[in-house]
């Protein structure tokens, strides 16, 4: 078993920086989620790890050695691909083989790995088939065996789960969980686009956009601890509102002045926000947080409704202040808001985020 | 007019004009299978007749009395199997260095490769001729097959297929301990089965049939292939006896016809690789 550690590495495509001087620790039989939107580097990371890029600068530890210069086969890890990358020459058999053969390892031995993972993962009566004979979710299984058979150090995975339908990745989510951090207790490096993925999987996510790590903590510290806007917006569905304005002290309040009106903000962020006052600053609350009524109530603030998608067991209301920008609410209780009407709303008090408008850091 | 009535037509049209240059490109053959039943007389009458007569068979028998026959037929057949061989194995290497291994320069050397294609057979002709020459390979099969081992259009059409094939399963093979050498062998070639079914058929076809490179490159009747043996055999000082000349391509393109038949999906997905990725 491995730790995995990251030391200031980059990677560059031509003039594009793929990676940004990344650092990150993961630990040993962690299960770390490499979140972010695609183009963020965090498949070329993981692809770093493999060994399958170079890095341009910076240090790959896997365990306690340097493995910059160490092939990929040395390296004692196993991936699995987005497209699962089956031989589709080969049986099922002589997929999960592969490695082992590879390897070198004798014959009998082969066999009795094979039929061992292929019970343990519930595919022993597919070992005949080819790969085009399966299932989406059965070639998943063949491609994770593939990789367990080799008993490595560390597992990366590529958006396993993104090619299959949307109920089957609710239940691999919850097995694969199981399987690698339950079971055989691996180090496991994962990477998604996909946030709900993240917050379920992961001990601890590394969230990721234009190349750089923008945070890394368990999945509610980076739900609740966001430390820059581009965290915020991006982990929580629907995304984070963010109220864009200039702080204000009026008659010993603070108040955050948006154009149209102002909003108070509650005493306990006074002390973090004193030395703004006079700066702009973007309020972000969530949707979940933000409380809309069709009648007046005093100290709420009004807004128009734009739209509403209604989801089942909530609607999330789409409201705008200025005409311009819409927000985000969601609601429970929804039978009478219509197109156009005049509502209410105001955020809870408790849960708001205040960023720096220039640097987008999180004032905490 | 309704549409299935149109339809109908469209493909009755579509027949017509199909089995009228079917029938035009078939027409040679025909000719060339009904006057190898005739003799030379009535094959070059004019108007030209289409039956017969007298029916003679003089034709394949004074090709089967030939006492080459059989050795030019060996001939051919190892010079076809030469190219055949050479190319599957050279070409698939060279196409998946080129498609699959990063070195300094491919991209150069492959566009100087793929140059060749516009350099005419006629301009290496005498160049090539001394090459041989000073190794000593003149009249030799395995001289003649040497200038053919690799073909550059083979190297482009594996290239390409190899290109397609996805480069996750690469990566994979990478991982499970194969260096580019293993993945050669237990990934790409496996993989590659249509465009070598495809560099086979048609190099075996080039190499069937191939006139001028035998024609110049071999001397002494014995080590003749098919084609120039045939024409050797027939050409009087004053005029060529064409009609044991006819039997004797009948029975030569027999074996690539065969070919053809068990082999002709590999051959038209090969014209879809090729043009798909060209």
């Amino acid at each position: 078993m491995a730790r995995v550690l990251l030391k200031n590495v980059t990677k560059r495509f031509g003039s594009v920086v793929a990676v940004d001087n990344v650092t990150l620790e993961v630990r040993d039989k962690e299960f770390m989620v490499l979140l972010g939107p695609s183009g963020c580097g965090k498949s070329t990371t993981l692809r770093l790890i493999a060994g399958l890029e170079t890095p341009d600068e910076g240090e790959i530890w896997i365990g306690d050695r340097i493995v910059n210069e160490v092939d990929p086969t040395e390296r004692n890890v196993a991936m699995v691909f987005q497209s699962y990358a089956l031989y589709p020459h080969m049986t099922v058999y002589q997929n999960i083989e592969f490695p082992l053969k590879m390897a070198r390892v004798p014959k009998h031995e082969r066999h009795r790995r094979v039929i061992e993972v292929a019970r343990f993962l519930g595919i022993e009566d597919l070992l005949n088939r080819y790969p085009r004979q399966l299932s989406g979710g059965q070639q998943q299984r063949v491609a994770l065996a593939r990789a367990i058979v080799r008993e490595p150090e560390v597992f990366l995975l590529d958006e396993p789960l993104s090619n299959l339908d949307a109920k089957l990745r609710i239940r691999m989510r919850f097995e694969l969980r199981k399987l690698l951090h339950d079971e055989l207790k691996v180090t496991t490096i994962y990477v998604t686009h996909d946030q709900v993925e993240a917050m379920t999987m992961a001990d601890r996510i590394a969230v990721m956009n234009r190349g750089r790590i923008q945070q890394v903590g368990s999945p509610r510290e980076v739900f609740e601890k966001p430390q820059n806007l581009f965290v915020a917006g991006f982990i929580g569905v629907p995304p984070m509102n963010f109220l864009e304005g200039t702080l204000v002290e009026v008659e010993g309040k603070i108040k955050l002045d948006l154009g149209e009106y102002q909003i108070e903000v509650p005493s306990n962020y006074w002390s973090i926000l004193k030395n703004h006052v006079g700066r702009t600053i973007v309020m972000g609350v969530r949707p979940q947080d933000v409380d809309i009524s069709i009648k007046p109530v005093k100290g709420w603030y009004k807004a128009i409704i734009v739209g509403y998608e209604p989801l089942g067991t909530e609607t999330y209301i789409h409201f705008t202040i200025d005409k311009k920008k819409d927000y985000i609410a969601i609601a429970k209780d929804v039978d009478t808001i219509r197109l156009g009407m005049e509502v209410y709303w105001h955020p809870n008090p408790n849960r708001l985020y205040f960023f720096d408008k220039n640097t987008g850091k999180a004032l905490y | 007019m309704n549409p299935r009535v149109r339809k109908r037509l469209w493909v009755i049209a579509t027949y017509v004009v199909l089995s009228f240059f079917a029938f035009i490109y078939l027409v040679p053959f025909i000719r060339s299978f009904i006057a190898s039943f005739m003799t030379w007389e009535q094959a070059s009458a004019y108007p030209p007749q289409w039956i017969p007569n007298p029916f003679t068979l003089i034709n394949y028998v004074k090709l089967f009395r030939l006492e080459l026959f059989p050795r030019w037929i060996l001939n051919t057949a190892i010079y076809a199997g030469i190219i055949v061989a050479g190319n599957i194995v050279l070409t698939s290497m060279a196409g998946y260095a080129f498609a699959r291994l990063s070195f300094p320069g491919r991209d150069a050397l492959f566009s100087a490769l793929l140059a060749l294609l516009m350099v005419p057979a006629f301009i290496t002709l005498v160049p090539n001729y001394i090459i041989i020459y000073r190794l000593g390979l003149i009249d030799n099969i395995l001289g003649l097959a040497l200038l053919g081992i690799a073909n550059v259009s083979s190297i482009f059409l594996m290239r390409q297929y190899f290109l397609s094939l996805p480069q996750e399963v690469f990566d994979a093979a990478r991982l499970d301990g194969c260096g580019p050498v293993k993945a050669y062998f237990y990934i790409a070639l496996p993989l590659a089965k249509p465009a070598l079914g495809a560099v086979a058929v048609y190099q075996f076809l080039g190499a069937w049939n191939a006139f001028l490179g035998p024609l110049i490159f071999l001397r002494s009747p014995e080590n003749f292939t098919l084609p120039v043996g045939l024409s050797f055999a027939f050409a009087r000082t004053m005029w060529t006896e064409y009609t044991p000349i006819i039997a004797g391509s009948l029975v030569a393109a027999a074996p690539t016809i065969l070919l053809f038949i068990v082999l002709n999906k590999y051959l038209i997905r090969g014209i879809a690789i090729t043009a798909g990725k060209g």
